[in-house]
């Protein structure tokens, strides 16, 4: 176990870190981490407020080459500031995004024309909102009204498709792409009723909310993993916090089995290609695309997998990104103290994008879409889509060969 | 969960490892990159040590016992690596300069000299006659940086201080990146009317296109200007890794970063996988060549105990030269000292000996008798070693 003692304080989170870069207010991952950690103490009150002002993008705790876990300090850090302040309006909102987005998408026609009018932009702006971003627009058919079963019943690949709040609410659609791809490729997909995954509560301070989500989820995903599924998600973000915050910072029962079973939708969809179901016919895709990685991608470790899938597609050229963070940081962006930081940021990983002159952008981070397509002006695809609209060429392809053929 | 078997698998994310997988990937191999975390080559000053013992790196190589890993790479290995070195950093957009056959001494921030070989473009004109004129440039509240201490070893300089709004090597790099703060910036150095032919910076003009920041501003104000290195945060060292990193990506080499390995996987005399602590459930990364490029003692590849050194991720046997009470030389800065010689014995093809692995490689640091504190050889040996191991493994691949 590595602690904030190893630190040998070479600075190379430092060199990492997005805010560090465009934010003097906030002294950087090694002083917020280790440094300030052996002054925290338990039961005195914590009195520094530039915590809170980490986005928790952990690039500090995936530079770090001696293990020190210096994004999870800090995270602490910030839960244990917003235990013992009163936390602003905003965060306790964007703690509940959730709810948020379940009101906000049985009305979303309601929801969508208030969220982009003049006069609630500036209610917004009183409540500590920023109001530089266009608010994510609501989808009434959400993931969890519709086909929520798919796939043959007796597949030996079962998996439970954990969607999350962005995919639920604000893009149904590719979630329902995702159901039909893995089905397609011989899983049996399970859409379960589920909730937030707790992130958005634990990045504002309320570790309670953020618990009681993930005990929720938690029995759930292990009825399932019991039941010999595969847990599967395809928001980076929501993936990170089910395999590392549920074992590690919520202390949940369950976490580690969680953790064992979970998967990134791309490394499951590769092992199929690899295994399953090699005969895949893929069709040309003649694009050249930016692939932004997003933060918490990096973070799991686990490598790119949705770039090893993209090698297979013809025609499509991949350039991969990874030295930026987008800026938004889930709902950090979304707030008014945070916004020059999350516009610098966000122009800094736009312009690197744009010189490299794609014609798409890739990134499986709903949230690093929404900024980045916003400070690009390019089309913005999560990596399923691009998969997806290139199976459903090859499949045409194949299809019109075998009718040739009889 | 089965996946993906790679050709080659590197171990190590510094200059070694990644020249090495880029070599394996010139060569069509299929290769991907496992690094615990960012390298230290991040805090270097960005400047290629080939050997700067002596003015003449090339012939002092030459002079080395045969066990010193650059014998194992001979001369003409040694230049093929260094130019291969230099064409990728052309093509990331980061053009080093500089002659193997010639060292170059460069200044630094205390105002001392040091003797490198390829430094980044922005340090062409770091090598300054000692009668030559200097301006020097600061920043309002940078650390560690002091124009006192150049303009007390070079009488023929002076100095100013510029505020850039933030006090941080980064956030003042970042800040150039805009091309509207390098107009601004322009515009008050203009109003200097520095009379002296030179003109110095700490390094901080940029973190995407340093090259470029130094030309516009030599043009506009028609002096030579050059760079500094700096303490850590070194910006010059995190561009070079930035840059490697880039080329290997686009060159298709999975990287896998941040996670450390926790046991490897052997059937007999091959090893097969290496599994990775990854967040939750570990990772197998399957391969069927390895290169070990893990380096010393810093950089964890070799880890010291109370009487032994070990081999942190397959236990290789370690030579270790003398008796742990002998390992320092009393004078810390002369002379060098006996542990610099410890690491993992390679035959001619680079394997280790004595590890009973037939599909293993060794390059960097983590060999023996390199010596890099004393002899200062340390990106240089990185790039020679890992080029050599990685044709070694592509002989053996093929």
């Amino acid at each position: 176990m590595t602690t904030f003692e190893h630190c040998v304080r070479c600075t190379l989170c430092v060199e990492n870190c997005p805010v560090f870069k465009v934010n003097p207010a906030f002294p950087g991952p090694k002083q917020a981490g280790p440094d300030a950690q052996r002054f925290r103490l338990d039961g005195e009150r914590s009195v520094d407020d530039w915590v809170k002002l980490c986005c928790q993008c952990q690039r500090c705790q995936v530079a770090c080459p001696y293990g020190v876990n210096v994004s999870e300090i800090i995270l602490k850090a910030q839960l244990k500031y917003s235990r013992e302040h009163m936390s602003p309006f905003a965060a306790h909102l964007f703690a509940n995004t959730y709810h948020l987005g379940k009101l906000g998408s049985l009305v979303s026609p309601i929801t969508n024309a208030v969220t982009s009018s003049g006069a609630a932009r500036k209610i917004m702006g009183v409540l500590g909102l920023a109001t530089n971003l266009p608010m994510p627009e609501y989808r009434f058919l959400s993931l969890n009204r519709g086909r929520r079963r798919k796939g043959r019943r007796r597949s030996s690949r079962k998996v439970v498709f954990f969607h999350g709040c962005y995919l639920g609410f604000n893009r149904p659609d590719i979630g329902r792409g995702i159901r039909d791809l893995l089905s397609g490729l011989g899983c049996r997909v399970v859409i379960p009723g589920q909730t937030c995954c707790g992130l958005p509560a634990l990045g504002n301070g309320d570790q309670e909310i953020a618990k009681k989500f993930a005990r929720k989820n938690a029995r759930m995903l292990v009825e399932y993993i019991d039941q010999g599924y595969q847990v599967v998600y395809a928001c980076t973000s929501c993936g990170l916090t089910l395999v590392h915050d549920y074992p590690e910072v919520l202390e949940l029962p369950e976490g580690r089995k969680i953790a064992e079973n979970t998967y990134n939708v791309h490394e499951l969809i590769l092992d199929l290609l690899e295994n399953d179901a090699p005969d895949v016919a893929f069709g040309e895709v003649d694009r050249t695309v930016a692939y932004h990685i997003p933060c918490h991608l990096k973070a799991l470790g686990i490598g790119y997998p949705a770039a090893g899938i993209f090698e297979k597609i013809p025609g499509l050229k991949t350039m991969i990104l990874d030295d930026n963070c987008c800026g938004l940081a889930g709902s950090y962006g979304f707030k008014k103290k945070n916004q020059q930081t999350a516009e610098k940021l966000g122009t800094i990983a736009a312009s690197a994008i744009k010189a490299l002159e794609p014609e798409i952008l890739i990134s499986d981070c709903g949230a690093c879409r929404m900024q980045l397509g916003h400070y690009t002006g390019l089309p913005a695809l999560d990596p399923s889509e691009v998969i997806i609209a290139s199976l459903e060429k090859g499949a045409t392809k194949k299809s019109r060969r075998k009718r040739r053929i009889s | 969960m089965s996946a993906y078997e790679y050709d080659a698998v590197v171990i190590g994310g510094g200059v070694s490892g990644i020249m090495a997988s880029l070599t394996l990937a010139s060569k069509g191999f299929k290769t991907a990159l496992v690094s615990r975390g960012d390298p230290v080559c991040c805090l270097s000053t960005g400047c290629i040590d080939v050997f700067s013992h002596s003015d003449e790196p090339l012939s002092g190589i030459r002079a080395l016992l045969p066990d010193h890993p650059y014998s194992l790479v001979g001369e003409k290995g040694i230049v093929d690596a260094l130019s291969f070195f230099s064409e990728i950093m052309e093509e990331a957009g980061l053009p080093y300069e500089g002659d193997p056959g010639r060292n170059r001494k460069i200044l630094t921030p205390i105002g001392s000299t040091k003797c490198t070989c390829l430094v980044p473009r922005t340090m062409a004109h770091a090598d300054m006659p000692s009668n030559e004129y200097l301006h020097v440039i600061s920043f309002q509240g940078i650390k560690d940086f002091f124009p006192g201490y150049i303009t007390s070893r070079h009488r023929n300089s002076t100095y100013s201080v510029y505020d850039a709004g933030v006090p941080t090597t980064l956030g003042i790099a970042a800040r150039f990146d805009d091309a509207s703060f390098l107009d601004a910036f322009i515009t008050w150095l203009r109003g200097l009317e520095i009379p002296h032919d030179r003109v110095a910076l700490p390094a901080v003009l940029g973190t995407i296109d340093p090259a470029s920041v130094v030309e516009k501003i030599s043009r506009a104000i028609g002096r030579k200007v050059f760079e500094i290195p700096t303490l850590p945060p070194s910006i010059p060292g995190l561009r070079l890794f930035r840059a490697l990193k880039r080329v290997m990506q686009n060159r298709g080499i999975h990287l896998y970063w941040g996670k450390e390995i926790t046991s490897v996987e052997r059937q007999g005399c091959t090893v097969e996988a290496v599994t990775l602590a990854t967040t939750g459930r570990a990772k197998r990364v399957q391969g069927r060549a390895f290169v070990l490029a893990t380096g010393s003692f810093v950089s964890g590849g070799l880890f010291a105990g109370r009487d032994s050194v070990r081999e942190t991720v397959f236990d290789l046997p370690v030579f270790v030269p003398v008796e742990r009470r002998d390992w320092f030389n009393t004078d810390f800065f002369s002379g060098g000292h006996s542990i610099e010689r410890a690491g993992v014995r390679v035959d001619r093809d680079f394997r280790p000996v004595e590890s009973k692995i037939d599909n293993l490689f060794a390059c960097g640091s983590i060999l023996a008798e390199c010596e890099i504190m004393s002899l200062q050889c340390g990106h240089g040996l990185a790039v020679a070693t890992g080029v050599a191991a990685a044709k070694s493994c592509a002989q053996g691949l093929s």
